[in-house]
């Protein structure tokens, strides 16, 4: 964001997160909510991956391990079912690739500049050994 | 008092609007984000924070962004939990006097703190704020290490680990006093609440938070918080190494009601030696050269003795 | 409401911590986190006990120092409402690191100052240090003589501290025991009134509105922490001093009571002047009069705000005098005095051919008494016909063994 003059900023360098009012806040999803461009939210840090995770919803169970174990929000569920990565603030830490349960995993890492829909193609298959 | 959510299952969990946000500039894999969504998601109530000045605090709201939802407050080091204990008291008077601007909500007060702004420079603070009888909860984000400022030792750190200030060296084993316990010294304020949890049994740990929401009074709750840069450890086994702490019993699930009832809430059905947990971290590395091999086993003799400690309190009820 | 008024009488007879818990009492303060130290404790103390016998409707938290005591009352007011708390020397001195966070969060809290001296040596009785040391902390100060002042200058604290143009917290300070322990008469106001004047709490940025969420106390590195330091400053130059004369002007229309950003006793026609703080200016103000009995025509000048520095205001107060003494009241510790190097620079500009003398006095409570003034101000004189400082630019006096002066 553009940086300001001494005297264009609010006192007491306060931030607001939200434009304007939000009333319900724990019951708003991120998509219906009005960031102001205080928010990280409107930040990103996709230049800190080296690796990322691609999601393959064909194996997905919606265990929401990914979920919960999201240090960067950046799993999106919605109604229960994982609907795919936040790429602009998943820093590729490659945790919910560790705790995806299913065989083959529904997320695996690869490098950044990795096409997906070839990745997706080449996707592993069951392996027998280590589950 | 307002109606708890309703948290079944892992599923139901996720239906949670969150109210912290990426693009924050924690280390890819921190612990201390997961147990922070974690703690904010197991209610939908209004949310005043803090944080204490460290990791999370510098990495969270750095000018001109904040990656918090809720109303938030940094002030010190060493006084985030005077901060809120503040904020709840203006909450009272304004509750009292009829001038509050959404009088129907019922917020939860939550300071979060590092192990080095909780058990080492904000310890007197947070002792003031459990005795008072605030109605908040104070967090520590455990990582046993000053992380924020490059691994030097806290009195969280346990014996044998290497910080900077306690570096391992050719004469040195690193750290040789093991970590306080904060959560019994916490307990003794005979406050209603304390336990400790962990990111990785996050049902433990929404279940013990909201516990701490419904109670009146001051709530203490020490969150172990597995640090990929400290304790040197891939960023993506940050749920493994949460998994060896708990279920090598180095961080025993428990809590303390009152400060005189405790109850063990974890058992693994299969204790992992402690010396696989040791092994998968940078900061015991040294311990496995053989003159320091007698501190493993130490190791493991401490551990055995403070989990039958805990289930002797367990048992008499104290 | 639940709490009980009380009816004063239009004269009490308080001590300067009374006249302060009385003037917090009236302006109904939602929270007062503290600490208790020695010479501010019976501010309060007396707080607890208005608290105790239902006079006060909010929350006294007695918090575990005095660091927490400042911590307190920024949660408090970044939550949204009427804050304040008391303190002295050492306890001031914990509370350093949080008076800038205050300030720099832009948080209106009233913080009553009651002066005492820093050890070591230990030290319970009344100096300017600890006012001193929260000079360049970013608060407004305001200067109390007398238990008068303490309550009036009590109001007039939260009314600018509070204004959404100015949100910087404010220190009332008196001198320990010289003001804060001896009781005068006091003319008073009553609740309604005091309240009326300081007005209700506006809330502003205030965590507790839940449909407006806020970050306090971001941090800030090289790209923006130049920018926040020089808005705060420009506030505090520009914004401050209209705002506490326009407090000034209705506190008079409302009591008659007239304060000055600088007071001037006798300074019309004078030669010499003394220009100090606190207690000092009512023992000086006696002097001068008595010196213009002895053909010397002597004036006193006190500064009645000291955070802005009222730099033309005192500029203009000394303008047409020949001989200047400025009496600091704490230790300079390796400098010329804190009024000496203001007064110098408000005037080095100027056209003033005046002569500016530095004294260091009453330290740990040593008195000032009027013969130190007499020969001050002879000396003053002396200067004036001699055309030069006849002694040394800084001078102790009351202080025993051999003559100490520098520069």
């Amino acid at each position: 964001m553009a940086k300001q003059g001494w005297d264009e900023f609010e006192i007491g360098a306060m931030l607001r997160t939200f434009e304007g009012k939000i009333e319900d806040i724990a019951g708003t999803n991120q998509e219906d909510r009005a960031y102001s461009q205080n928010s990280s939210f409107v930040a990103s840090v996709a230049d800190w991956r080296i690796a990322k995770p691609v999601f393959n919803k064909d194996f997905c169970i919606d265990c929401q391990f990914c979920w919960i174990y999201c240090p960067d929000v950046s799993i999106i569920s919605r109604d229960k079912k994982m609907i795919g990565v936040d790429m602009d603030h998943c820093k590729g830490c490659g945790i919910c690739v560790e705790v995806c349960p299913t065989n083959p995993k529904s997320l695996l890492m690869f490098p950044e500049k990795a096409d997906e829909e070839t990745e997706l193609a080449a996707w592993p298959t069951k392996n027998k050994e280590t589950i | 008092m307002s109606e708890m959510k309703k948290i079944k299952n892992l599923k139901e969990f996720s239906t949670s609007a969150d109210r912290f946000e990426g693009a924050n500039l924690l280390c890819p894999g921190c612990a201390h984000s997961i147990i922070v969504r974690e703690v904010l998601n197991a209610t939908n109530d209004d949310l005043i924070l803090s944080a204490s000045t460290g990791c999370l605090e510098v990495c969270t709201a750095v000018y001109p962004y904040t990656s918090w939802d809720a109303s938030w407050i940094h002030i010190g080091f060493e006084n985030g939990s005077t901060a809120v204990a503040g904020a709840e008291s203006m909450y009272k008077a304004l509750k009292t006097k009829g001038r509050l601007k959404q009088p129907d909500r019922n917020p939860k007060f939550v300071s979060f703190a590092g192990d080095g702004a909780s058990y080492d420079i904000g310890f007197q603070w947070i002792s003031g704020c459990m005795e008072r009888g605030h109605n908040m909860m104070h967090i520590v984000l455990d990582n046993e290490v000053y992380a924020n400022t490059g691994g030097q030792r806290s009195s969280s750190t346990p014996i044998g680990s290497s910080a900077t200030t306690s570096p391992a060296g050719r004469v040195s084993y690193g750290e040789k006093r093991n970590k306080k316990d904060m959560v019994s010294i916490m307990a003794s304020h005979h406050i209603p609440y304390a336990a400790q949890v962990a990111p990785n049994k996050w049902k433990d740990m929404v279940k013990k938070i909201q516990h701490g929401f419904s109670v009146e009074g001051p709530v203490f709750i020490n969150a172990v918080s597995p640090c990929t840069t400290e304790w040197k450890f891939d960023p993506k086994d940050t749920m493994h190494m949460a998994d060896l702490a708990t279920d090598s019993l180095v961080f025993p699930l428990y809590e303390i009601i009152d400060g005189h009832e405790l109850n063990i809430t974890y058992r693994p059905k299969d204790v992992i030696p402690v010396e696989e947990y040791l092994a998968a971290q940078g900061r015991f590395k040294h311990l496995f050269k053989d003159e320091y091999k007698y501190l493993i086993k130490e190791w493991q003799e401490r551990v055995d003795a403070n989990w039958a400690y805990l289930n002797r309190r367990e048992a008499a009820r104290v | 409401m639940a709490f009980d008024k009380i009816q004063l009488k239009d004269i009490e007879v308080w001590d300067g911590n009374h006249a302060a818990a009385q003037a917090m009492r009236q302006c109904q303060i939602d929270v007062v986190a503290a600490y208790p130290i020695t010479p501010s404790t019976p501010i309060v103390e007396g707080y607890a006990k208005f608290l105790a016998d239902g006079y006060i409707e909010g929350e006294f938290v007695m918090v575990e120092s005095e660091h927490a005591a400042m911590s307190g009352c920024i949660g408090a007011a970044a939550a949204g409402g009427r804050v304040a708390t008391a303190t002295s020397s050492q306890g001031f001195a914990l509370m350093v690191e949080t008076l800038y966070q205050a300030s720099g969060m832009r948080l209106p809290i009233v913080l009553n100052l009651v002066n005492r001296a820093l050890a070591a040596p230990l030290n319970v009785n009344g100096d300017h240090s600890d006012m001193y040391l929260g000079r360049d902390s970013g608060w407004i100060q305001l200067n109390a003589y007398c238990p008068q002042n303490a309550y009036d200058l009590n109001l007039i604290a939260f009314k600018v501290s509070e204004d959404h143009e100015i949100r910087l917290p404010c220190m009332v300070h008196q001198d320990g025991f010289m003001t804060s322990h001896t009781a005068q008469g006091v003319y008073t106001l009553s609740d309604d009134a005091a309240y009326g004047f300081v007005g209700e709490y506006k809330p502003m940025n205030d965590m507790l509105d839940f449909e407006h969420p806020v970050t306090h106390g971001v941090q800030t590195e090289e790209d923006w922490h130049f920018e926040h330091k020089a808005r705060q400053h420009n506030d505090l130059m520009v914004k401050v001093m209209p705002k506490i004369q326009a407090a000034f002007d209705d506190f008079e229309k409302l009591t008659g009571r007239k304060y000055n950003i600088v007071e001037k006793y006798d300074m019309d026609d004078a030669d010499v002047c003394v220009v100090c703080m606190g207690s000092s200016v009512e023992t000086a103000r006696e002097v001068a009069t008595e010196m213009r009995a002895k053909g010397i025509k002597a004036g006193v000048v006190g500064l009645r705000v000291i955070r802005p520095f009222p730099f033309f205001e005192i500029a203009d107060a000394l303008k047409s005098v020949k001989a200047i003494a400025a009496l600091d009241r704490s230790s300079p510790n390796g400098a010329p005095g804190m009024l000496f190097n203001e007064i110098a620079g408000a005037l080095f500009n100027t056209d003033t051919k005046a002569l500016l003398s530095g004294y260091v006095y009453g330290l740990g409570g040593r008195d000032l008494t009027k013969a130190h003034l007499v020969s001050l101000f002879t000396e003053l004189q002396a200067n004036v016909d001699a055309g030069k400082v006849t002694t040394s630019l800084q001078q102790f006096i009351g202080v025993r063994g051999p003559k100490l002066s520098f520069l």
